[in-house]
């Protein structure tokens, strides 16, 4: 049966090589829609499939604390130790705390992300140390020894990779641990840790405050049987008996049980999830087009062919040699196509690794690792020879099926015009615009939609800003008046630096990735009128300079200034939005209002100023968050320090001047995240960005292909009916009747593609919702405007073809008839 | 038969030059050649004499390298493409070897085709194709297509398309060659017919048998009229 088959392979190849524009075309469109779908499955693959230094991924979990139902915070003891002991549904848990120490005694001082650990942390997460041990439980308890965990970066970084780092110490924050282990490669939980050291904290016996403090981040590690919706459902009835409990400091708190893998790319609602669900699916549909115009232009051979392939019928072959010699021709150029494909894929990959929408996060090395394993491999495979059965099937089916030999040997046709196979190609180009309809209004629908996003008013001026963090480490800034005369000392320093207009301090810089504060707020004289009601703010800590350096716009009153200090009476500077949920219909100047936590007690602060909403949260982006900005020296903390520089020249140019500055007033203090605003900003809708730019390429990418695809088929038609063109001459045909002919022709497959387009893109644009920012799923601005697009596109494809059809000349056409 | 009226056809010192890379092929040298209505004319010759050139050039299909064409007394050889199809489609009917009809209309809609580029309204088509297919024995095929009909049958539905536009003029260029000797007959029979209820006929054919259906004969040999003889 499969003696031939190598003889097969030959006459493909030999075929192929007969046509080299047709191969040429052929291979492009199908390394073209393979290549997208190796990069896009790369990604998926890196994102979603790829195992992670854990054991069993799929059985850990993070329960993420909540508030109001969705703005995650890290989660409180006073939850880790519920679960601990109420929860039927863990096999193992344990908690950690992201911690940063300035690492000293090992060439410049240096700022570096650690945690504090439960043995079980580790334990539950099974990850094993390349060298040494984790923690044992002895470490763990109030008063242990000072040991450390140790990344594998900072083991090669500082210790040139000996093995003999298990004997040696490193020094934290001036204190000296024991490395007694180093983590494998890669592993960097939680908050990209590089130092562990145990928690030694006896969690029950801390005071309810911080019990209750949301700064911590739970593992769990799901019991055999037990799925992430039955643990979702204990853990929240477990949360809702705490809310009973300690009302005071539970009231408005939940908790969503979501998977480790989902946690860690930040996709607390699925919206990666999502995005890489529709790039899937619109790779695929592009794929779908591919085969669509690879079957046309087989279809079209094979009627230029088909009398070879009666030939071989009439000479005895069995329809399935002719499918089989068909298909393995076919078979061959998917597997060119694939190769081509491969290379184009390991080519723009680099390209989706920078639009990478996962950014600063743990794991990071696997997350980020676009690089095409054994698994793209093996998917490439399967696209490919699905895309040359796809695509070749149904060629291969029709010239294996023809009847009626002897009549088509002898070219009986005696008529013009009609050609076995056109219905198909036809049926195909519809098929093509259709689909293409689909992936471009989708595609429309989620760049508007990005557009949208970007053009959200933040609130203040994001050029020529610089931004640096630093973290006052307590053991040398004990006392709060030092950590004031500090900041007083960098912001004089930082305003006499050449180029530099205007600094400020705040704890927080607008839109940044790290941990931003915020704070319920109680308004005097007004108490919810729901007890439940929690209304919160961002907490902002800001310096004399810091809202006018950003740009903030005042509305009304003033900003903070130099007389804000410790000894005069607190402030507060709110946002519209605050003003207006807190003071509806009335003037905020002179209002009070003060910070609420249990077990605390906030003065009152009199409202001085009113600016403009400013975007200062990242994960309340698309909403409008009330903001306070209330003066630094007025509220002691220990929140890290942001220095905010606008200049006059390339903020860049100042990273330097900045780091300087600092080490002039002290030499061990760390200086981290040297960066521009607009860096930040660039990656604050990293996951839409990502979305937005391949779905518009695919989308356009499918435009071109049902473009060309139509034009093939155009083309092929005017060729095929070069005749009939002749024919319609000699009777008295103007250039407007053949002309309109073709255009007739073509206008009627694109409307007729359009109209299905339509519906399926209603269809799939539903799917869509929950990506879209402020752009509905079914805007009829767009599906009007891109339907426009395609039909103009489609109008030109069939314009060139039927234009070369006034060229034919009715007496070479006749003759050749 | 020569009516001693008026020609319909006047060729004057026609030439066809054809030019292919550095090579100049001379199809048709200084024909003179008249056609006066109701005439009966077989243009014969040996393969590649330039038979199909002149009635290409008759047939308003091409143009004379040099040289005058009149058509009812009105100069044709130099007219745009557009008033070259207007005239075409109005004073003259084809009819081809290979029949051409096209696979994908009706008998009726190929018949109906060059009154609709005429601009013909629907009414008056039906009644030009009806006569027309009534003509030729094919009205009760009117809704088949092609494909389900034998030669003779399409090339008899090919001189229905011919005559419908009631043509100054019909060209036939070999209409029997693509049929057996029995439908070729009757297809010259049909010719014969047409012509004595008064149609003007020219027709290309290298078979002497079918040229003898005519009353004369223009016989061309190297691009050139060599013998014009009248039947007996």
């Amino acid at each position: 049966m499969f003696g031939g088959l190598w003889q097969d392979i030959r006459y493909g190849a030999r075929m192929l090589l007969k046509s080299p524009t047709y191969t040429a075309i052929a291979v492009a469109a199908l390394a073209l829609s393979i290549g997208a779908n190796t990069a896009v499955f790369t990604a998926a693959n890196a994102l979603l499939l790829r195992p992670l230094p854990v054991e069993n991924i799929d059985r850990l979990i993070v329960p993420v604390t909540l508030r109001e139902g969705f703005d995650p915070f890290g989660s409180p003891f006073l939850e880790y130790a519920a679960y601990r002991d109420r929860a039927h549904c863990l096999a193992s848990s344990g908690i950690a705390r992201a911690l940063s120490f300035n690492l000293t005694g090992r060439g410049e001082a240096q700022r570096i992300r650690g945690a504090s650990v439960t043995a079980g942390y580790l334990s539950t997460l099974g990850t094993k140390p390349v060298l040494g041990r984790t923690f044992l439980d002895a470490e763990d308890r109030p008063g242990g020894p000072r040991v450390a965990l140790i990344s594998y970066a900072l083991w090669q970084k500082h210790f040139g990779g000996n093995a003999d780092v298990v004997t040696q110490s490193l020094v934290l924050d001036g204190r000296s641990y024991n490395i007694v282990g180093v983590m494998p490669p890669g592993f960097d939980l939680p908050g990209m840790a590089d130092v562990w050291i145990p928690l030694q904290t006896n969690i029950d016996s801390l005071p309810l405050t911080e019990r209750a403090a949301t700064t911590n981040t739970i593992i769990a590690r799901l019991r055999p049987g037990v799925s992430l919706g039955q643990a979702d459902a204990e853990l929240k009835a477990i949360a809702r008996q705490l809310e009973q409990e300690y009302p005071a400091f539970r009231r408005g708190w939940t908790v969503k049980a979501v998977s480790l893998r989902q946690d860690l790319l930040g996709d607390l609602e699925g919206r990666v999830h999502r995005a890489l669900f529709a790039l899937m699916a619109a790779v695929a549909f592009l794929l779908l087009i591919c085969c669509a115009n690879v079957a046309n232009l087989q279809l079209a051979r094979g009627v230029a062919r088909e009398r070879e392939l009666v030939l071989r019928r009439a000479l005895g072959a069995a329809p399935w040699r002719i499918v089989r010699q068909l298909l393995a021709e076919n078979i061959l150029l998917s597997v060119i196509g694939g190769i081509a494909g491969l290379l184009l894929g390991q080519w723009l990959l680099p390209i989706l690794a920078s639009l990478n929408p996962i950014q600063g996060i743990s794991l990071a090395a696997f997350f980020h690792d676009f690089s095409i394993d054994r698994r793209v491999l093996i998917f490439v495979l399967c696209v490919t020879v699905f895309t040359g059965v796809a695509f070749g099937l149904l060629p291969a089916l029709k010239g294996a099926g023809a009847h009626e030999l002897m009549p088509r040997i002898r070219q009986g046709d005696q008529h013009t015009g009609r050609v076995a196979g056109r219905g198909w190609l036809k049926g195909l180009i519809v098929a093509e615009i259709a689909i293409a309809l689909t992936v471009l209004i989708c595609g429309g629908l989620m760049v508007q939609s990005f557009q949208r996003l970007q053009h959200v008013a933040l609130g203040f001026t994001p050029d020529n800003l610089l931004t640096t963090k630093m973290v006052l480490p307590a053991s040398k800034y004990p006392e709060y008046r030092q950590r004031v005369a500090f900041a007083d000392n960098v912001l004089e320093r930082a305003l006499s630096l050449p180029g530099v207009v205007s600094a400020g301090l705040t704890t927080n810089i607008p839109l940044e990735r790290e941990t931003a504060y915020d704070a319920i707020f109680d308004v005097e004289g007004r108490p919810p009128h729901n007890p439940n009601d929690v209304p919160i703010t961002s907490h902002r800590i800001v310096s004399p300079g810091y809202m006018e350096t950003l740009g903030i716009t005042l509305m009304r009153g003033r900003l903070v200034n130099q007389n804000d200090r410790a000894d005069t009476s607190p402030v507060v500077v709110v946002s519209e939005e605050f003003a207006r949920q807190a003071w509806p219909g009335s003037d905020a100047i002179g209002k009070r209002v003060r910070r609420i936590r249990a077990g605390q007690d906030f003065p009152w602060m009199t409202v001085v100023g009113v600016v403009k909403n400013v975007k200062e949260d990242l994960f309340n982006y698309r909403i409008n968050r009330p903001v306070w900005y209330v003066p630094y020296a007025q509220v002691e903390n220990d929140f890290p320090l942001n220095l905010v520089l606008r200049t006059r020249v390339d903020p860049t140019s100042l990273s330097a001047a900045v780091r300087d500055v600092v080490r002039a007033i002290d030499p061990d203090q760390p200086v981290s995240n040297v960066m521009t605003m607009n860096a930040i900003l660039s990656k604050v809708l990293v996951t839409e960005r990502f979305g937005a730019v391949l779905m518009g390429t695919l989308a356009i990418s499918g435009l071109v292909l049902a473009s060309i695809g139509l034009y093939g088929v155009m083309a092929y038609s005017v060729k095929q009916r070069t005749g009939e063109i002749g024919l319609r001459v000699a009777l008295g045909a103007q250039r407007k009747h053949v002309f309109a002919l073709f255009m007739g022709e073509g206008v009627r497959l694109t409307f007729f593609g359009l109209t299905i387009g339509l519906a399926m893109a209603w269809a799939a644009t539903g799917l869509l919702t929950s990506l879209l920012f402020e752009t509905p799923a079914s805007d009829p601005a767009t599906f009007v405007a891109i339907s426009l697009l395609l039909v103009s596109i489609a109008l030109l494809a069939c314009f060139l073809p039927a234009r070369r059809a006034l060229s034919v000349d009715p007496i070479i056409a006749l003759r050749a008839e | 038969m020569n009516n001693g009226s008026d020609p319909l056809i006047r060729l004057n010192s026609v030439t066809k030059v054809f030019l292919t890379d550095e090579v100049e092929t001379h199809a048709l040298s200084g024909i003179h050649l008249d056609i006066r209505p109701g005439e009966y004319v077989s243009i014969a010759g040996p393969s590649g004499c330039g038979k199909t050139t002149l009635l290409s050039i008759l047939g308003l299909l091409d143009t004379p390298s040099d040289g005058s064409y009149s058509l009812k007394g009105h100069e044709v050889a130099n007219l745009s493409f557009a008033d070259r199809a207007r005239i075409r489609n109005r004073e003259i009917g084809f009819i081809f070897q290979s029949f051409n009809l096209i696979g994908d209309l009706t008998v009726f809609e190929n018949v109906e085709l060059p009154l609709t580029y005429r601009g013909m309204g629907a009414s008056e088509r039906k009644t030009f194709v009806t006569q027309a297919l009534e003509r030729v024995g094919m009205a009760h095929r009117a809704k088949h297509l092609p494909s389900q009909l034998s030669g003779g049958q399409q090339q008899r539905v090919a001189v229905a398309r011919a005559l419908a536009g009631r043509p100054a003029i019909l060209l036939a260029d070999e209409p029997t060659g693509n049929l057996d000797s029995r439908n070729g007959e009757a297809v010259m029979q049909l010719l014969k017919e047409l012509h004595e209820s008064g149609a003007t006929i020219c027709m290309v054919t290298h078979d002497e048998r079918f040229a003898q259906h005519a009353d004369r004969t223009v016989h061309l040999f190297d691009g050139r009229v060599v013998e014009d003889r009248i039947a007996a």
